[in-house]
């Protein structure tokens, strides 16, 4: 290139970008929403874009952000896979995305977190729990649900109230399990409760020996955090050997699932208690309402999943953090999330905050009641 | 000392089951030296079978006496799965008699994954519930212990079958012929006895019994699932090795005490219930150390 040609190429450089700063010709927000939207969890990954494009629209309707942006959203599919997690990250690296949305997998999200954390991008999962994801010290790396140990917080502090102090914690030896009852378990001696803990093998027939030793021990409660196939014959057998009612039966989010009275049997699951995320319409909230109004409008169905409406407040506070920072600067509104950004009135509930690892502070957690063969949202 | 009396009764009615899958594991051994891996899978067969002629026969109100369909249930069931294991011996395990003590026990565990994913497509993967209420729910508490008309009932039917199982092969002519080709196979052909039919035979008597403990855990637990021989014939397995591998009684015997063993080590040892399974094997690795032979298998006298 000679010299001569640098001095009007540079000048008309220059002249584009002016132009670029027009009104009508803004750059967009580059928003990326990664899950699988294709793939086993599909259901998942689509209800995730469903969500945020809802919302996306809502605001470019309103003229868009930082002074007539528009927000764009791109869609990132990792298929629930953890090798395309990466490049799929790497991508919209490329794409110049200014946050993520996601992923849904802690599996996906945690090789995707690396390689935003090196680029430097504001992460926010909605749904993977791993405790082991906001342990590596990235600044920029949020999420809007909850860890296992969060539950295990609510259940404790609500035996509290309740005024149970004898606990018989009960896992089934699997990571998720017996973390949820550890927890528990330690939330509960805090409070000034008793506890024991043990655990019994998943597939079996028989939990007799376990319910009578437990029997034997005379809890206040049980609380089982296993899967419902497990849980649904420990009631049945609990009820057959007359653990209730003097012994409340509670159990962990494995066994919100209806095959849990099915094997239990209605008449002995009645009253049994589930500790649970709430599902999308019983979620309380007048934001809740509000946004399942319109995406039922919209989209002709009510969220279905607790993951969606986690994924529409991972990306309101990605809006949040824009505005309040007047800007998509990541160390910004990182530093934004984690100091200032309180009590704001999510969809999920309020969000109260985010601690110094990025995981969100308080819980959603509800619990529900078997009525009649029924889950109902239990309000006590 | 009523949750020693609970447990007690806990820990039989579990043996009682692993002792009627056991008396399949034995008497093929005994008869073949051949485990027969796909006995589990026999007896959850027979739990699905049951399950579905309770709702064809009893939930659809076409026998309304509960103890006549009863009967009709566990016959049809229990001859459905002799059939089969008859059918098993024939196919998967003759034409390998002569091939080595490998290649049955490879083709018994090919038959075991093919019966459950033969179940697993046909029933669907989740797991399936007896239909509630079908029997009457009569209970006791004896000394604080609780104990159910099912519970008993089903204790009694194991019994009596076992018991059955124990006259036919020690007193009938059928049972000699049993017990000889147990010993000697070409010494039973020079004395008339037919060989092939005898463990055809035995083919069909440890699977019956199979399918009626089956669907008593079907009647009494109420959940059934694919996986139900994979658990329930590794407990009966090590019952067989425990009261001695190939003898009829000490099946019984290893059953129970199995059973009886699970049930302290889970109710007694803090924590015991995750350890529960590795206390009761480590108790079987000791016995066995002492009696190599199981408790009540002989050591046969190598014939020169």
């Amino acid at each position: 290139m000679s010299k001569k040609l640098l001095v009007p190429i540079t000048f008309l450089l220059v002249l584009s970008m002016a132009i670029g700063c027009k009104p009508a010709a803004k750059e967009p927000i580059k928003i990326a929403v990664q899950g699988p939207i294709t793939g086993k969890w599909a259901y998942e990954g689509e209800g995730f874009v469903k969500c945020v494009r809802l919302l996306a629209e809502e605001i470019n309707e309103k003229g868009g952000l930082l002074g007539g942006r528009m927000i764009e959203i791109i869609e990132a599919d990792d298929k629930g896979e953890p090798s395309d997690s990466s490049l799929v990250a790497a991508k919209m690296v490329d794409e110049g995305v200014v946050a993520v949305v996601g992923s849904y997998s802690s599996t996906c999200t945690e090789p995707a977190s690396a390689i935003y954390n090196e680029a430097n991008i504001l992460q926010i999962t909605p749904s993977s729990t791993a405790t082991v994801l906001t342990t590596k010290g990235y600044k920029q790396f949020f999420r809007t649900c909850f860890l296992d140990d969060r539950q295990g917080l609510f259940v404790a502090e609500k035996f509290k109230d309740w005024g149970i102090k004898k606990v018989f914690f009960l896992h089934d030896n699997s990571t998720y399990a017996k973390g949820l009852a550890e927890w528990a378990k330690k939330y509960h001696e805090e409070r000034g409760g008793e506890a024991l803990i043990d655990a019994i093998t998943p597939g079996e027939t028989d939990y007799t020996p376990m319910l009578t030793k437990i029997k034997g021990e005379a809890p206040d409660a049980i609380y089982f955090t296993g899967y419902h196939p497990d849980g649904g014959l420990l009631v049945k057998q609990a009820r057959e050997l007359g653990l209730m009612p003097d012994i409340l039966f509670t159990a962990g989010n494995a066994c919100n699932n209806p095959e849990f009275i099915e094997i239990a049997g209605k008449d002995a699951a009645e009253g049994v208690l589930v500790s649970t995320e709430p599902l999308p319409h019983d979620l309380p909230y007048p934001e809740a309402k509000e946004f399942i109004k319109k995406f039922e409008a919209k989209y002709g169905e009510p969220p279905a999943s607790i993951w969606w409406v986690m994924a529409a407040d991972a990306f309101n506070v990605i809006i949040e953090a824009i505005k309040a920072t007047n800007s998509t600067d990541t160390d910004k509104m990182a530093k934004y999330l984690h100091e200032e950004f309180k009590n704001y009135p999510g969809i999920t509930g309020p969000i109260i905050g985010f601690d110094e690892k990025g995981d969100r502070l308080g819980t959603i957690h509800k619990w529900y009641v078997i009525r009649n063969g029924e889950f109902v949202p239990y309000e006590k | 000392m009523e949750f020693l009396l609970q447990q007690a009764i806990n820990g039989i009615t579990i043996g009682a089951f692993y002792a009627l899958i056991a008396l399949g594991y034995t008497m093929v051994y005994g008869i073949l030296r051949l485990i027969n891996f796909a006995h589990g899978d026999l007896f959850m067969v027979g739990s699905y079978l049951g399950y579905t002629l309770v709702i064809a026969l009893i939930i659809s109100g076409l026998i309304p006496n509960l103890l006549v369909a009863l009967l009709i249930i566990f016959l049809m069931a229990m001859g459905a799965v002799a059939l089969m294991g008859a059918l098993l011996e024939r196919v998967a395990y003759r034409p390998l008699r002569r091939a080595g003590r490998l290649a049955p026990v490879v083709s018994a565990l090919g038959a075991s994954i093919f019966l459950e994913n033969a179940v697993m497509l046909i029933y669907g993967p989740r797991y399936h519930v007896y239909p509630k209420g079908i029997l009457p729910d009569i209970h006791w508490s004896i000394g604080g212990a609780y104990v159910t008309l099912v519970q008993l009932a089903t204790l009694a039917v194991s019994i009596l079958l076992m018991g059955g199982l124990y006259f036919f092969v020690q007193k009938t002519r059928l049972g000699t012929a049993i017990r000889a080709v147990a010993l000697d196979h070409d010494t039973a052909r020079l004395m008339g006895i037919d060989v092939n039919r005898i463990i055809t035979l035995v083919f069909l008597l440890g699977p019956a019994l199979g399918a009626a403990g089956g669907i008593m855990v079907g009647l009494y637990y109420g959940r059934i699932s694919f996986v139900l021989g994979w658990g329930y014939g590794l407990k009966a397995f090590v019952a067989a090795i425990l009261g001695g591998i190939g003898n009829i009684p000490g099946a019984m015997v290893g059953g129970f005490l199995l059973g009886i063993f699970e049930t302290l080590a889970a109710g007694y040892i803090p924590g015991g219930g995750a350890w529960k399974d590795a206390i009761a094997f480590l108790l079987l690795i000791l016995i066995l150390i002492l009696r190599p032979t199981g408790l009540l298998g002989e050591r046969v006298v190598e014939k020169i």
